[in-house]
């Protein structure tokens, strides 16, 4: 019952006409970054948040938020049109681009904005209802919990490859090699720097994920010389029922694992995406089709990012911790307006927490509006020929890179990925491995170093502490069914010749690799 | 009142003007366009939200737009040597810190800038002091029995920080070798993932800036046991300092405090170090402006430019020896 009175409270601060204008801002400018390839609500909040010195704290609250879950939102459309992702929308890059290529562009982006409309939806009851309690969650993790997390991530190394497993894991590697470059945590080392300043402080996601996916995309159609505009004038939006009907089981996974990951410090909409995409490779009844432009390949990572950028406002306004970059921008936001952010936020300042969740609600349907039915007029822009196009979207992947941290290297470090990306593209390797292992990889070193130092270099912390035990001992029965069914599958395959033969040791080599470091700690 | 100290401000820069015609006959009106402030860290950190609030008083008192420029990197020795080699024409001024004129300059081995003689200082603006919290479960009340305790259980305690380097690290290095107990330093990046370890019992304690910590304490989250500057925080006035609580050990010399100061690149003209040193001091004196420093845990500074020169100097002497007896790796 108070959850109720509090969403009227909420909703009475919400339902003004000046916090709904800015409501309406917030959530178009998000879309637009949203659309525009290479551009985060990072570096837009950031550029934004003087604007926001004038109009009441309140309102900017409500119209940053808009902007940040707005841009989650819109995200997947320039990676399913064109392959360019957002570091959120990396694997929409994967089943979204794939339904392009086969002329189902409007389905795929039917079954983002619908997802991204469940997603937002199922994070907001989880806001209303549950903030108060999930707030503490963040406590509960320690070192080792993480790294037995992190460790099961990359035990889905094997669900986000689409081709060979081999491949797949060795770009998987790769990607954790690229995260190390950088200045150590602990001792302050340079690592793989190759002595250049700009490589001090490693290599940001945007780079990596624009210069694999998006700068060798451009130039592949470039070498092929092929006319093929992203999008023709003509898109079929609406799908039909049993089209439709695959969607929501999908994003529903996708909301609650979204949910989950975003409450996470560290966690958010980045890792995720990957989580959801895994899940329903895993347990979808429709998982032999992901990888080759399934609905549930779009639907489940659309919901999971957008749940998950929700629900970060969590440890924000339960606890007071920023569990990402964009959350901390948030929390400036508070401090030059007087406000000093801090455990029982949510009870000191009511209205603005359940003006916030009210806001979502309206920001909600306004996105889905601006995402659904109007997406064909911005996808327009996309209508120019290509020749006015590629420079243009090279231009905003340039423009993204720079205004991460204001520094022209960067744009070059992307150009260099992008020669990596298209390297990589000629090879046919899949670049999607590659970035789960350049953004676990560090958290999972990092995790783990910090856990053996509380440990005094005694392995046992990982046992001793409940969540990590329960995890790793979750990883063993995953890699022993695994096991278990690639040895059955080879006996009553063995008289087969053919496909049963190659595919038997795959998942074996798959499952054992992520498996030795899980064997170590015990 | 604003228009009287303004009024007192252009009196003030022609007078300068007056004595130093040369200097003056080069810079005309300054400011004649934008003038941005560098800060060598992401938008956000307690630098950055300190500027933004200066380039606010300042663009009132110049009457110019003042932008903060955010050029982090390299643990905020990229933005720092990015100012240290602007134009020195006043357009481009510098928000120092303990890290960029105090710690750095005596951590990295192949730096882009010389603290002091690639800067001009203009004003001291804030000083901000550590604070040392410890997690509600561990049985201590006071620096006195922390060290008991640590030397009754030798190789528990860990104490978390914000990163390998920065302040709060190296308060808890001064803190270990001036007590002469064990620690185990516990690394994370920034400090809300660390102060989330000490409410999560993972580590113990924490030295961390009193603006991000107080908070937890007022809440009953997190006990405070001292903060690390030789003078009480007008904002906890009832909370000791490390100096005078510690009775088994002798710390009266433990002084650690995040500080703030305001410099040009060197050669900047004195007229124009010595406007913005007088705006940024009637700022400090504005209630507004103080109250804002105060409730985020500082105490607000002022003073000369010669002032702020003597803290650096001061600076860099100290976290060298630090630096030194704690064995902190070089980078």
């Amino acid at each position: 019952m108070d959850v109720i009175t509090n969403l009227a409270f909420g909703f009475e601060q919400a339902l003004t006409w000046s916090n709904l204008l800015y409501c309406a801002i917030g959530c178009v400018i998000g879309t637009m970054i949203g659309l525009l390839p290479g551009l985060g609500p990072l570096a837009t909040i950031s550029l934004l948040l003087p604007l926001t010195y004038s109009i009441p704290v309140n309102g900017a609250l409500i119209m940053l938020a808009g902007i940040y879950y707005g841009a989650q939102y819109g995200d997947s459309v320039s990676a399913i049109t064109m392959k360019i992702p957002h570091a959120s929308s990396i694997v929409a890059c994967i089943d979204g681009y794939q339904m392009t290529l086969k002329g189902r562009t409007g389905l795929a982006l039917f079954t983002a904005g619908v997802s991204s409309f469940i997603g937002g939806t199922v994070a907001i009851v989880v806001l209303a209802f549950l903030a108060p309690l999930l707030g503490q969650v963040a406590f509960l993790f320690g070192p080792a919990d993480y790294f037995a997390l992190m460790l099961l991530g990359f035990v889905c190394v094997s669900l986000v490859t689409t081709g060979n497993l081999l491949n797949g894991l060795a770009m998987c590697l790769l990607g954790v090699l690229l995260g190390q470059i950088g200045t150590d945590l602990e001792s302050g080392t340079l690592r793989f720097t190759l002595g250049l300043t700009p490589l001090a402080d490693g290599v940001s996601v945007v780079s990596v994920a624009l210069g694999c996916f998006g700068i060798a995309e451009i130039c592949r159609n470039l070498d092929a010389r092929e006319e093929r505009t992203p999008f023709n004038g003509k898109i079929r939006l609406m799908p039909s029922w049993p089209e439709f009907k695959r969607i929501i089981p999908s994003a529903l996974r996708g909301s609650v694992v979204g949910s989950v990951l975003g409450i996470l410090p560290g966690g958010g909409p980045v890792i995720a995406q990957f989580a959801a995409y895994a899940i329903d490779k895993k347990v979808s009844r429709y998982r032999h089709e992901i990888g080759s432009g399934a609905i549930e390949g779009v639907a489940g990572q659309a919901a999971a990012d957008e749940a998950a950028a929700r629900t970060s406002f969590i440890p924000l306004m339960s606890i007071g911790i920023p569990e990402n970059a964009v959350m901390a921008l948030m929390m400036v936001a508070f401090i030059i307006k007087g406000i000093q952010p801090g455990p029982n936020m949510i009870a000191k300042h009511p209205d603005l927490f359940w003006g916030l969740v009210a806001s979502m609600w309206i920001g909600n349907c306004f996105l889905l509006i601006l995402n659904v039915p109007l997406v064909r007029f911005w996808l327009s822009i996309f209508k120019v020929p290509y020749t006015v196009l590629f420079p243009s979207i090279l231009f905003f992947c340039c423009v993204g890179t720079y205004s991460v941290n204001n520094n022209l290297d960067d744009v070059f470090i992307t150009a260099a990925f992008g020669l990596l990306g298209y390297i990589l593209m000629r090879l046919s390797l899949d670049p999607a491995p590659l970035m789960l292992g350049f953004i676990l990889g560090p958290m999972l070193e990092e995790n783990f170093r910090r856990a053996m130092l509380l440990g005094r270099g005694s392995f046992r912390v990982f046992v001793t502490q409940p969540i990590s035990a329960t995890l790793l001992a979750f990883i063993g029965v995953l890699i022993a069914v695994q096991i278990a069914y690639a040895v059955a599958r080879r006996r009553s395959g063995g008289p087969q010749p053919g496909h049963g033969e190659r595919d038997a040791p795959e998942p074996v080599a798959v499952v054992e690799t992520p498996g030795v470091p899980a064997a170590s700690p015990r | 009142m604003a228009s009287l100290t303004r009024r007192g401000l252009g009196g003030l820069a022609l007078g300068c003007a007056a004595l130093a015609p040369l200097a003056a006959r080069a810079q005309p009106a300054w400011p004649a366009r934008t003038v941005s402030i560098i800060v060598p860290y992401s938008a956000g950190g307690a630098t950055d939200i300190l500027a933004r609030k200066v380039a606010e008083g300042l663009s009132n008192a110049l009457g110019k737009t003042v932008v903060v420029d955010n050029r982090p990197g390299a643990g905020g020795t990229l933005g720092t040597a990015l100012a240290a080699n602007a134009k020195p024409d006043g357009y481009t001024l510098f928000l120092g810190q303990v890290s960029s004129h105090g710690i750095a300059p005596n951590l990295y081995t192949e730096l882009r800038y010389d603290p002091v003689k690639s800067f001009v200082p203009i004003v001291s603006v804030e000083t901000i002091p550590n604070i040392v919290v410890v997690n509600k479960a561990l049985p201590v009340n006071s620096i006195d029995e922390l060290i008991a305790y640590a030397k009754a259980h030798p190789d528990t305690l860990n104490f978390a920080s914000s990163g390998t380097g920065a302040s709060t690290h190296l308060s808890g290095e001064m803190f270990k070798s001036m007590a002469g107990v064990t620690m185990t330093h516990v690394p994370f990046h920034g400090s809300a993932q660390a102060i989330v370890s000490v409410m999560g019992g993972q580590t113990q304690m924490i030295f961390d800036n009193m603006p991000s910590a107080y908070p937890y304490v007022t809440a009953g989250n997190l006990k405070a046991l001292a903060v690390t500057t030789l003078k009480r925080s007008p904002q906890a006035p009832d909370l000791p300092t490390v100096a005078e609580s510690a009775k088994s050990a002798d710390l009266s010399n433990y002084d650690v405090s995040a500080w703030f100061g305001l410099f040009a690149p060197a050669n900047t003209p004195r007229p124009i170090v010595e406007r913005v040193n007088a705006a940024v001091n009637a700022m400090l004196k504005e209630p507004g402006f103080a109250k804002f420093i105060v409730e985020n845990g500082g105490a607000p500074e002022g003073g000369t430019p010669e002032d702020l020169g003597r803290l650096v100097d001061t600076e860099l002497t100290k976290w060298k020896a630090v630096i030194e007896r704690a064995g902190v790796p070089k980078q």
